[in-house]
């Protein structure tokens, strides 16, 4: 344990000293605002630095630090006047991050970060634009854009929300949290005042958001970032599928997928909504059996969809 | 802590390799001891480990002139620098954000800001807008695409060499493209499937062909069949949904009840699938044909038969 934090201590040293020896005596308060040091934690790094320097440890050999009127210099420590390369982890951690977020809608293809990830990626020798594609999801920029807004001033919404699961299109007032991507779309995590509870929300299903003019004072837990937790209580159906619907494995949250031969599966899927199960159901047609549930939802929605195509074309043809 | 300062200090100022020796007697707090054993050599190989843990080129060289040969160690001080990319202060404070924003699990985005020199506080206001999973295989495919080195991994059982050009996260998941030598052939890999370490070639052995435009998420773009232009109405709740996912030019009427678009088709089932999504909020106005593929289609799930 000691040994860990003193090569955490020695990674930190190897950052700062370079930095310190390029500027001319910044202020102690400086150095441990950039480092993350508090002023004695600093000071004890700085005694630390009398003690090195190199054979035969001289006092013209050994690293100077002088601390006065609350700056510092440090001299005779040409050999760390640059910081260590980047690890490679180190690398793709930033170049990872930046390119996440100039493809995040809305961000700034000119600006500071897009200039600053090609300065980074070229002394690193990687193109990211080439070598890496990171999609975090899309979201209708107008809506992402007014929603971190509100969230940085606290202020109500009122969202025009579409409820996927259930089919369904409401008018809802909500206190917006934050906004976060996981498993490639984007969500707004927010106390929502219609159901008085907590509740995530896809942002591009927000259809439209105004901003209320009344603020909220609290902000609660973040909850943590699972996009769907299945409750015990969630009814399960089985379904059996064949080899040209095994994706279903891949792309949906199944909780169990055995092999029955000849490329066939048996799926477990949790069902919180209706019309979620309608739709897989209607996707994959023939190529799925339910053997354990209710096996007349696939065909109700059927004849429900059919019902519409029998009415005849709702409008002609549009304009070519 | 001070003993890995000094050696890292004599490693970086030496001249020529230093023989263990040497770097007993010129680097302080070692052990006291009479020869090449014993308690100098094993703090002597945990310095080691904690250097090269810490990323620090730690190499083992030829002595020049000595016979029979013994080898010693140096910090070659190219390959330890960093390169200065010459970050503006509000490039690096961009980054640092970026860094704050988006996350790899278990990755340290701060260190890396300090060797670019650290930025003031009050940066880190940021909220987290993801985090993204890695596998342990992550940092060595990212080596192997930017140094366009060849890599062999198991994959589904089988050992593959693949030459790696692009790594992709879409949809919560790490993708790697490449040119597989195995199948002879473009493939895509899940990095989730690979099994076991991945083996790096030599740097520079391919070239890198240009990105395709990303066709993106237009899955009944993805085939090679005739191509169809399709017509759809979608209802007014939903009409907005599609026209964010399709583009405002795929919109050729829209009235009170929702909007008409018009798609060019060339998978079929993708197609179906998309309108589906919509369940009775939508409908395939035509070609004919396509009208007619979904109506079957329905009526056969519906029990109907045709």
């Amino acid at each position: 344990m000691a040994r860990r934090s003193a090569d955490a201590r020695l990674r930190r040293l190897l950052a700062l000293v370079p930095w310190v020896v390029a500027q001319d005596g910044p202020t102690l308060d400086e150095v441990c605002a950039r480092f993350g040091l508090t002023q004695d934690e600093l000071v004890a790094e700085l005694d630390l630095l009398f003690l090195c320097g190199v054979h035969p440890f001289t006092p013209d050999s050994l690293i100077d630090v002088l601390v006065a009127d609350g700056r510092v210099w440090i001299r005779y420590a040409d050999y760390l006047e640059r910081p260590l390369r980047l690890t490679p982890e180190e690398g793709l951690a930033l170049v990872a991050a930046g390119t996440a977020l100039l493809a995040v809608p809305g961000s700034d293809a000119e600006g500071p970060l897009a200039r600053g990830l090609a300065k980074l990626a070229s002394v690193l020798g990687v193109d990211p634009r080439e070598a890496l594609d990171i999609d975090l999801g899309s979201a209708p920029e107008a809506v992402l854009e007014a929603l971190r807004a509100a969230i940085s001033a606290r202020r109500q919404v009122e969202i025009d929300y579409y409820a996927y699961g259930r089919d369904e299109r409401t008018r809802r007032v909500v206190d917006p949290h934050a906004v976060f991507a996981a498993e490639g779309e984007w969500y707004l995590s927010a106390y929502c005042h219609l159901v008085r509870a907590p509740r995530r929300f896809r942002v591009d299903r927000v259809r439209s958001i105004i901003l209320l003019d009344r603020q909220f004072d609290r902000r609660q837990e973040v909850q943590a970032r699972t996009v769907f937790e299945p409750a015990p209580s969630d009814p399960r159906v089985v379904l059996e599928l064949e080899p040209r619907a095994r994706w279903v494995c891949e792309r949906y949250p199944v909780e169990e997928c055995v092999e029955l031969g000849g490329g066939r599966v048996r799926v477990t899927l949790a069902v919180s909504e209706r019309a979620w199960l309608e739709r897989l159901l209607l996707r994959l047609g023939g190529a799925a059996t339910i053997v354990q549930g209710d096996d007349g939802v696939g065909p109700a929605a059927a004849a429900r969809v059919l019902d519409r195509y029998r009415r005849g074309p709702a409008v002609s043809l549009g304009p070519e | 802590m001070e003993r890995l300062l000094n050696l890292t200090a004599a490693l970086l100022t030496a001249t020529r390799p230093l023989t263990r020796a040497e770097i007993r007697e010129r680097v302080p707090g070692y052990p006291p001891g009479d020869d090449d054993r014993g308690s100098f050599r094993r703090a002597f190989e945990r310095d080691k480990d904690a250097l090269r843990e810490m990323g620090i080129p730690l190499v083992l060289r030829e002595v020049p002139g000595t016979d029979p040969v013994v080898e010693g160690y140096l910090i070659p001080r190219d390959q330890y620098a960093l390169r200065d990319p010459g970050l503006e202060p509000d490039e690096l404070a961009a980054i640092h954000l970026a860094a704050a924003a988006v996350q790899l699990d278990g990755m340290r985005g701060t260190e890396a800001i300090w060797k670019l020199g650290g930025v003031p506080a009050g940066g880190d206001g940021a909220d987290t807008l993801a985090a993204l999973p890695t596998i342990p295989q992550l940092v060595p495919l990212f080596t192997a695409v930017s140094e366009r080195r060849p890599v062999t991994f198991g994959y589904r059982g089988e050992q593959r060499t693949v030459d790696p050009h692009r790594l992709s996260f879409t949809r919560g998941r790490w993708y790697l493209d490449g040119e597989d030598h195995t199948r002879g052939a473009s493939r895509q890999f899940r990095l989730d499937r690979v099994e076991g370490d991945v083996t790096l070639g030599e740097p520079g052995s391919f070239e890198r062909p240009r990105s395709l435009d990303a066709g993106g998420s237009r899955p009944w773009e993805m085939g090679g069949e005739e191509p169809l232009d399709a017509r759809v109405r979608v209802d007014a709740d939903l009409a907005g949904w599609a026209v964010d996912h399709l583009g405002g030019d795929a919109v050729v009427a829209e009235d009170a009840d929702g909007v008409e678009v018009a798609l060019r088709v060339t998978n079929r089932d993708a197609f179906r699938s998309f309108v589906l999504g919509f369940l009775d909020h939508a409908e395939v106005l035509g070609p004919p044909e396509l009208r007619a593929d979904m109506v079957a289609w329905l009526q056969e799930l519906a029990g109907e038969g045709a």
